[in-house]
Parts: C-alpha cells; structure tokens; sequence
C-alpha cells in the first residue's frame, strides 16, 4: 500500500514540474523582501519564486540538520551561522561563473573571514543592534549611552532588553572593554553577572524580540529598548520624537545567501543570488527594507533619505565601534551556559 | 477481574482476552512504537552522546550530559538548571491548580444545563483553542497594554504609574496560562460529570450533611477518573510550555522548555537537548504514575 | 434541576469570560485601520481584502484545514480503539504499567523530541521506502508526515479522555445489560457507545484543536509546500502579527460558531433521557 501511495505521490510531483521550470525556493525571515520580486525574477529568469519563512536562524539551522535540506535552494541567513552551516556540510560552493553580478558587492563585505573568497555565500543586507529611545523622555543634551540600561544610577525608567544570547551578552562584554566573541571564562561571566543585575532592576520590563521592544517603546510603555536599526528606522517613520543609536558600540551583521548542499534547483539557486546582487534589485530591496545594502552598484538607486541616513548607514567613526560575531565553536558552550545564567537568577 | 475472568459481562479465557485486546489496540501500539516509542530508544542513545565543535554529534558514550543536567559546567557548580526546573514546576502545579478550581464550576454548571445545551456550551469552551495560542498570548499583552481600558483605570486609580501597563508580571501570566490550559482541564472534567450518579450525592448529603464531606464522597470518589485525566492533560503541557511566559511574563526568567529549546536551537547542542528533554519524559511518567495509582485507589472507595 | 451553588454560575461565566476576551481583542484589531494595533486608528474592511489575496496565508491555511482534519479522524479512531482494547488486555501490575506508560508516552514528550523522534523515524523509513523504490517521496517533508506527526501526539489525548470515560462507566453496566442483551456488540452499540459518545467526541475536539495550535512539531516535519498556519505565524511573530492573521482568526472563529450553533439547531433531541 505504502508502495502504491508512493507511486501516487510521484505521479502528482511531476505534474506539478511540468509547469515550465522548476520553482526557487528561497528560505529568509518574514517581511525581508520587497513583494513584488518574485513575479520580477520569473519575468528575468524563467524561474518561479517561492518564498519561505523562519523566525530564528537557530530554527532554521535545526529544521536543515534535521532533513529538510533538499527541501530549499537558497538560505538567507546571519553571517554568525556560515561557519556552522558549512561544517556541517549543509550548504554547497557557488558556482561563481553563474553571478556575474558580484562584481558589485562592496569591497568592504567582499571576501568575509567567515568565508574566504565568498566560496559560499554573497551578501543580502546588513545591519546594526542598536538601542531606540525616546528622545523626550532621556536625559537633555546627553549622548545616547548603554548606561541607560547597563549602570543602575542612569537606568531609564522602564526599558526593555533583546531576547538574543550573542548580542546581548556580547554589548556586555563590550562594555566590560571585552571583545563580542571573548572566549574568556571570566569576561563572560562578568558580561553575565552584568546582565543578572540590569534585568532584576524594576526599571527592566524584561527581554522581548527586536519588534516587541520597539513596540513598547512606541506605545510610551517603555523609554528605550535594544532592537535592530530596520525596525527603528520604520518607528521613527512612526513616531519622529524617536531615535536610534548603537551607543558606545554594537554588533554590525550581514546576512547572505547560500545555496543547500541538496538543492533541488542548483541552477535557479545560483540565478537567484546573481539576480540580487543586480544594481536596481538590491536597491529595490533596501527601499523595501530600510537595511543598508551591501552592493555598492546599487547606491546610487538608494531612496534619498535613506542614503543619508545615519541609523542605516552609519559614519566611519561609528564603524569603528561595531564589531561582528563570530562562530565560537567549542565555546558556543560557554556563551550559552552564560545565557542560562541569566536567565535563571 | 483477576480471578473470574469476566469482561463486559461475559466469562472469558485469557487467550481471548489477549487476541480480542490485542486486535483493538494493534494499530495505536504498532503506530507509537514505529514513530516514538522506537526513535525514543534512538534518541536515548543521542543524550549520552556529546556536541562537536561546530554542533555535529560526537558519537562517544560518557555520562557527561547527565552532570550537565545537575548543574556542573563550566562555570564549576551552578543551581541554575535546577532554579529553571523548580520554576516550572511551580508555575505548572499553580496553573494546573488554577485551572481544576475554575473547570470544575464550569463542568458542573455545563452539565446541569438542558440536555440539548451541554454540547452547544463544552464546544463554545473549546473554540477559542482553535485560534492560535501565539495570537491569543499577544491579544492578551494589548488588553493589558498601556493604552486599553484595564490599565487606564488602574492608572486612573493609582494602582499603576501613568503609561504603565498591566503587563508583564506574574498575574499576566498566570492569566494567560489559565485562558490557554482551562479547555483542556474541563473536557475531561465535563465527560465525568455529565454522568454522575445524582443519587449518591444526595445519600453523602443525607449522611454526612457537611459540604465538603459530601463534595469528598458523593462527588469526588465518582469524578476522578476524569480529575486525573484533567490534571494529566493540564500539567504536562504546561510543564513545557513557556510561550505565554516569555511574551506576559517579560522572558526574565527561562523555564524547562526555553531550556531544551535552546540546545537544539542557539547552542545546537542536541545531545544535551536529547538528555534534558528525556529527564523531562522520565520525571513527567513517575509523577504520572503516582498520580494514575492514587486515581485507581481513591475510584475505589 | 440538581441545585448547585449560586457562586457555581458566576464562576463558570467569568471562566468562560476570561476565555473569550483574547478573541474579542483579536476580532477589534481585524477591524482596526492602525497596523500594529497599539491604538485605534478607525474601522475598516481592508485587511479582510488583503487576506483574501494573500496567498501565503490561504495556502497555510487550507494545509492545516487538511492536516487537522485527517489527523483528527485518524487519531480518533486509533486512539478510541486503544483505549477500549487496553481495558480487555489481562494484564499484570507491570503490564498495566507498561500500558500507562505507553499511552500517555505522547502526552509527556516535550514537541521538540517529539519533533527529534519523528524526524529519526522518518529518516529510518525514508531509506527503507527508497530501497524498494528509489524515486518515492513518501516520507519527504509534506502534507502526509505532518498528518503521521500530529496523528502520534493526538493518539495519546484521545485516548486518556475516552479512558477516563470508561472508566467512569464501570463494569456493572456491561454485566446488568448481559442479562438483556444476548450479543457482545449489541451490548457496545446500544449501552457502550452512547454513554462513550461525549468521550470521544472530547476527545477528538482535543486532538482537533491541538493540531491546529502546532507548530514545533510542525515546523520540523513540514516542507516548503506544506506550512501550517502555525508555522507561518510563528516566523512573521518577528514582524509583529499582522491583521491580516486577526482577520483569518476571526473568520475562523465565527466559521466555527456558525457551525456549532447550526449543528445544535438542527440537532433537536428526538427525546430527552433523563
């Protein structure tokens, strides 16, 4: 019966393929891409769009490691999970005479230490962790500051913190004068012992995802909160007594494109990428977003405000400040026991 | 039953019981033991297993994971895992708790409605099941929000600063446990009830006379079937759940699901998972047990 | 009828109060104009129109109409059958145990190794099914491992609601209606099933509602074309939820309501037992 069943199955699976060509199945975060590019891609390609979607990286890594690999062909992902994905042999190499296009990636995100001469993956956009307040009810004449969270004599009066292990514990480490990707038992436990103290504070409505935070804040529940600069540039748009900053210094991401090591359509995967990393299409993305692109072709295509704004794409001074997160192998341990920690006290 | 051999009023063999039994719940047993009962036992194996660097499976046996669980990391000894377990015990014994105190009322008074009402009301409890938890659980933080009547008049009333709003806190929490656990307390409530033997209750009242010994041996005694089932099906779940505590409770504190989560999730540790997850099994079916051994001797009275 | 306490009402009204709230804040904000839904921007119509034209959302939709339903059916049937066949089993103190333990097995897993333990099962299955023929999907991420999947924990609800019924039904039923009746299924279909009916039909609402509400299980077993309404929730939480998914829940809730409250209108009693 299973074998009939089977068969029946099959049979239905190629119908459904004799439409045209075989469907890209992009795999990405909610709300990440502009609605009208599917139906633009199978215009410019032939391909059909299909677009998938997943809350956290960390699902999305679980749910492949446990067999749905050969079920998508591209993965939008943060740059912390490269390194994983490719040990874990989930994803495989580009074939690079396929994109053309990446010849207008930026330099500056070109060639990442995760992945020496982008064998595997090219960016999509990238961001920042940052802090969003409201700049009526802070300090007068201050610089926006990680103590209005961190140090109990400046704490805001109700803030809210991200419900993420690496970046929060990684802006405590920073503050300690730490590296983000500190494999010192001690720094992580102080950056920890830090973070016990700010959320036991009255003054802390506890961790919410980056939109649950930045909701609060726009409803007056609370002052600040730790979000990502996209969902702060859409509440200042909202509400223009906001702003945005990531302080002393954060984390900066990138989120790129893989192509699965099983991939039911290597070839439509691969034209996926190349048609991102189109000037006008990375544009289009962006304005669709508000995250900064990381295709340096597309700049000029870039709405106005956005170009010049700050929050997306920040000064070379506060470059310096933000750093990247890194895969801690062996040491994923430590940071997590440290995150339990945090959440136990 | 033991002796006589009697089954739906008829005198049996033992061998008909078994193949008549057998026949009835072959396709339960043949469907939990390909599809849990079988990977379980695989995955028992994955908990004594250990993580490699970058979250592959190491497949060498050590008891490690077992220490891990009591709390020894690398940090030396923490109680932290077991503030996480002792934290979700009392929130599920509460809600559990909560839960029985408000189905019960709510089973008997479904049940004392006319005949043609009783289906129309325990459907009406359970619809609102049908509408996802997530959604409920974030419907609850804007009836609570700073901005909707309830915390308005309580602002209004000085019970909270202005701008505050009612949420997260304990209350919250336990409210929203309450409004996603109770449909699952008075369905096995209800299916008791509906068919208590009125006649007893009225002897317990004649011969007791007091309330409580009545409700305790003219109601109680009939019902507990169903008052186990209503626990087991209230306090498990809950045991685990820990969506309506991250988004009404503020996610200050980790409970024994954000636990397991997490070690298939962001520490892609999954040999941990598999041995957190598995102490979880194991500690739920004691408790159940007892609580099914008291059910069979307390249904005896 | 059999006067219980004044404070038994008010109880249960507030109880089933508390239960509804959610949804009425849930049909406002499918009606508000505002997006995020923190304050009252006017009523419109609007996200009812978009979600008729969200495709992502119907297909979700329609997938989890389909898998609660089979799953329902199946685990209703199996589960009511396990529960019936477990009481006749002669079993010993041990057996017994073994048998509680296996029943309720679904019911203490955590869904992630529930989720952990249906992905090595299928795997197992996958290269057993490819051995016999190589080209066959079967076990693939779809429709039918989501319906395997929620069949494997619903099986358990079923099965300890429709226990407890039978249990409460006692054995002296069986044995004063073997002095009337002659046939062992005449006993079960005019005595058993009846007094059995509620339990099942428990039962089965439970399984219902709790595949409708999965999503762990259901994220790690389904593929592209197969996403659950839970599943699509779950990653747009991200976003914040959209009014368009209060306007579908609201469909879904009224959908629900009419229906029971037709089935209970057409459903008259014939003739009232007590």
């Amino acid at each position: 019966m299973f074998r009939r069943l089977a068969l029946l199955t099959v049979a239905f699976a190629s119908l459904c393929a004799a439409a045209d060509k075989t469907p890209v199945t992009v795999y990405m975060y909610s709300e990440y891409i502009d609605p009208a590019i599917p139906a633009e891609f199978e215009k410019a390609t032939g391909y059909p769009l299909r677009i998938e979607v997943y809350e956290a990286a960390e699902d999305m890594l679980a749910k492949l490691r446990a067999g749905a690999v050969n079920q998508y062909d591209v993965v939008v992902t943060t740059d912390a999970y490269v390194t994983q994905m490719i040990k874990l042999k989930l994803v495989k190499p580009l074939d690079q005479a396929k994109i053309p296009n990446r010849k207008n990636v930026d330099p500056q995100f070109a060639n990442p230490s995760f992945d020496r001469d982008n064998k595997f993956s090219y960016p999509y956009q990238w961001g920042t962790v940052g802090l969003i307040y409201d700049t009526t009810k802070v300090p007068a004449g201050m610089a926006p500051t990680w103590k209005w969270l961190f140090d109990a004599k400046s704490q805001l009066n109700q803030f809210v913190l991200m419900d993420e292990a690496r970046p929060m514990l990684g802006i405590g480490l920073k503050l300690g004068g730490a590296s983000m990707n500190s494999r010192d038992p001690k720094q992580v436990k102080a950056a920890a012992d830090l973070l016990i103290a700010v959320k036991g504070s009255p003054k802390c409505l506890g961790f919410d995802g980056g939109v649950g935070g930045k909701n609060k804040v726009l409803a007056g529940q609370a002052i600040a909160a730790v979000c990502y600069n996209g969902d702060a540039v859409r509440a200042v748009l909202e509400k223009k007594e906001l702003a945005y900053s990531t302080c002393e210094g954060s984390n900066i991401w990138v989120d790129v494109m893989l192509v699965t090591s099983q991939a039911p359509n290597s070839d439509g995967a691969n034209a996926f990428i190349n048609y991102v990393l189109d000037a006008q299409v990375a544009a289009k993305i962006s304005n669709f977003n508000h995250y900064a692109t990381p295709v340096a072709a597309a700049m000029p295509f870039i709405a106005a405000d956005d170009k010049t704004n700050r929050v997306i794409y920040p000064d070379a001074a506060t470059m310096k400040t933000l750093e990247y997160l890194e895969d801690l192998d062996k040491d994923t341990r430590l940071h997590a026991e440290a995150w339990t920690a945090v959440k136990s006290h | 039953m033991k002796s006589t051999l009697v089954i739906d009023g008829k005198p049996t063999n033992r061998l008909r019981l078994w193949l008549s039994g057998l026949g009835l719940v072959g396709a339960g047993l043949l469907w939990l033991s390909c599809f849990l009962i079988g990977p379980l036992l695989a995955l028992s194996l994955l908990a004594f297993a250990s993580r490699g660097d970058y979250g592959d499976i190491i497949w060498q046996f050590n008891l490690e994971n077992v220490w891990r669980m009591v709390g020894f990391g690398t940090f030396g000894w923490v109680p932290d895992n077991l503030l996480i377990i002792g934290r979700s015990v009392v929130l599920a014994t509460i809600t559990t708790s909560l839960c029985l105190a408000l189905g019960f009322p709510l089973a008997f008074w479904i049940a004392d409605r006319d005949r043609r009402w009783r289906v129309l009301l325990i459907a009406i409890v359970m619809v609102p099941a049908c509408v996802n938890l997530v959604i409920r659980t974030y419907a609850w933080q804007l009836i609570l929000g700073n901005h909707a009547p309830p915390a308005v008049f309580a602002q209004w009333a000085g019970f909270i600063p202005a701008d505050a709003a009612l949420y997260p806190g304990q209350a919250a929490v336990y409210l929203g446990m309450i409004s996603a656990m109770l449909p699952f307390a008075v369905l096995p409530l209800y299916t008791s009830v509906e068919r208590l033997d009125w006649s007893v209750v009225e002897a317990a009242r004649d011969l007791y006379g007091g309330p409580w010994r009545t409700f305790r041996h003219g109601i109680l005694a009939q019902v507990t079937p169903g008052l186990i089932a209503a626990t087991i099906l209230t306090l498990i779940p809950s045991l685990g759940m820990f969506v309506v505590s991250d988004l009404l409770g503020g996610a200050k504190y980790m409970l024994v699901g954000n636990l397991i989560q997490q070690q298939f999730g962001a520490a892609a540790d999954w040999p941990f998972g598999a041995m957190l997850g598995l102490g979880l099994v194991v500690a739920s079916l004691v408790s159940l047990l007892i609580l099914l051994r008291w059910g069979s001797r307390e249904g005896r009275i | 009828m059999k006067r219980l306490p004044r404070g038994v009402g008010v109880l249960a009204i507030v109880s089933i109060a508390v239960l509804y709230l959610p949804l009425v804040a849930v049909m406002a904000l499918s009606f508000n104009a505002t997006r995020h839904g923190q304050s009252w921007g006017g009523f419109t119509w609007s996200w009812y129109a978009k979600l008729f034209n969200n495709e992502a959302v119907l297909n979700a939709a329609t997938n989890s109409a389909i898998v609660a339903v089979t799953s329902t059916s199946l685990a209703t049937v199996i589960g009511t059958l396990l529960a019936i066949g477990l009481r006749r089993l002669p079993l010993g103190r041990w057996g017994r145990t073994s048998a509680d333990v296996i029943i309720n097995l679904p019911t203490v897993t955590p869904d992630i190794l529930l989720a952990a333990a249906l992905v090595v099962a299928y795997g197992i299955f996958r290269s057993v099914v490819a051995h016999f023929s190589p080209e066959s999907k079967f076990f693939d991420p779809g429709l039918t491992t989501l319906i395997i999947g929620h069949v494997t924990f619903q099986v358990s609800f079923v099965a300890v609601v429709v226990g407890a019924r039978l249990k409460a039904i006692g054995n002296e039923q069986f044995e004063a209606a073997r002095d009337l009746f002659a046939s062992t299924w005449g006993v079960w279909r005019r005595i058993i099933l009846p007094q059995l009916a509620p339990g099942i039909v428990g039962g089965a609402l439970l399984a219902f509602t709790l595949s409708l509400d999965d999503f762990v299980v259901s994220f790690f077993i389904s593929g592209p074309s197969s996403t659950t309404l839970p599943v699509l929730i779950y990653a747009s939480v991200k976003r914040g939820v959209t009014p368009e998914i209060h306007a579908l829940s609201t469909l879904i809730v009224a959908l629900t309501m009419i229906a029971i409250l037709s089935i209970a209108i057409l459903n008259r009693p014939r003739m009232t037992k007590e």
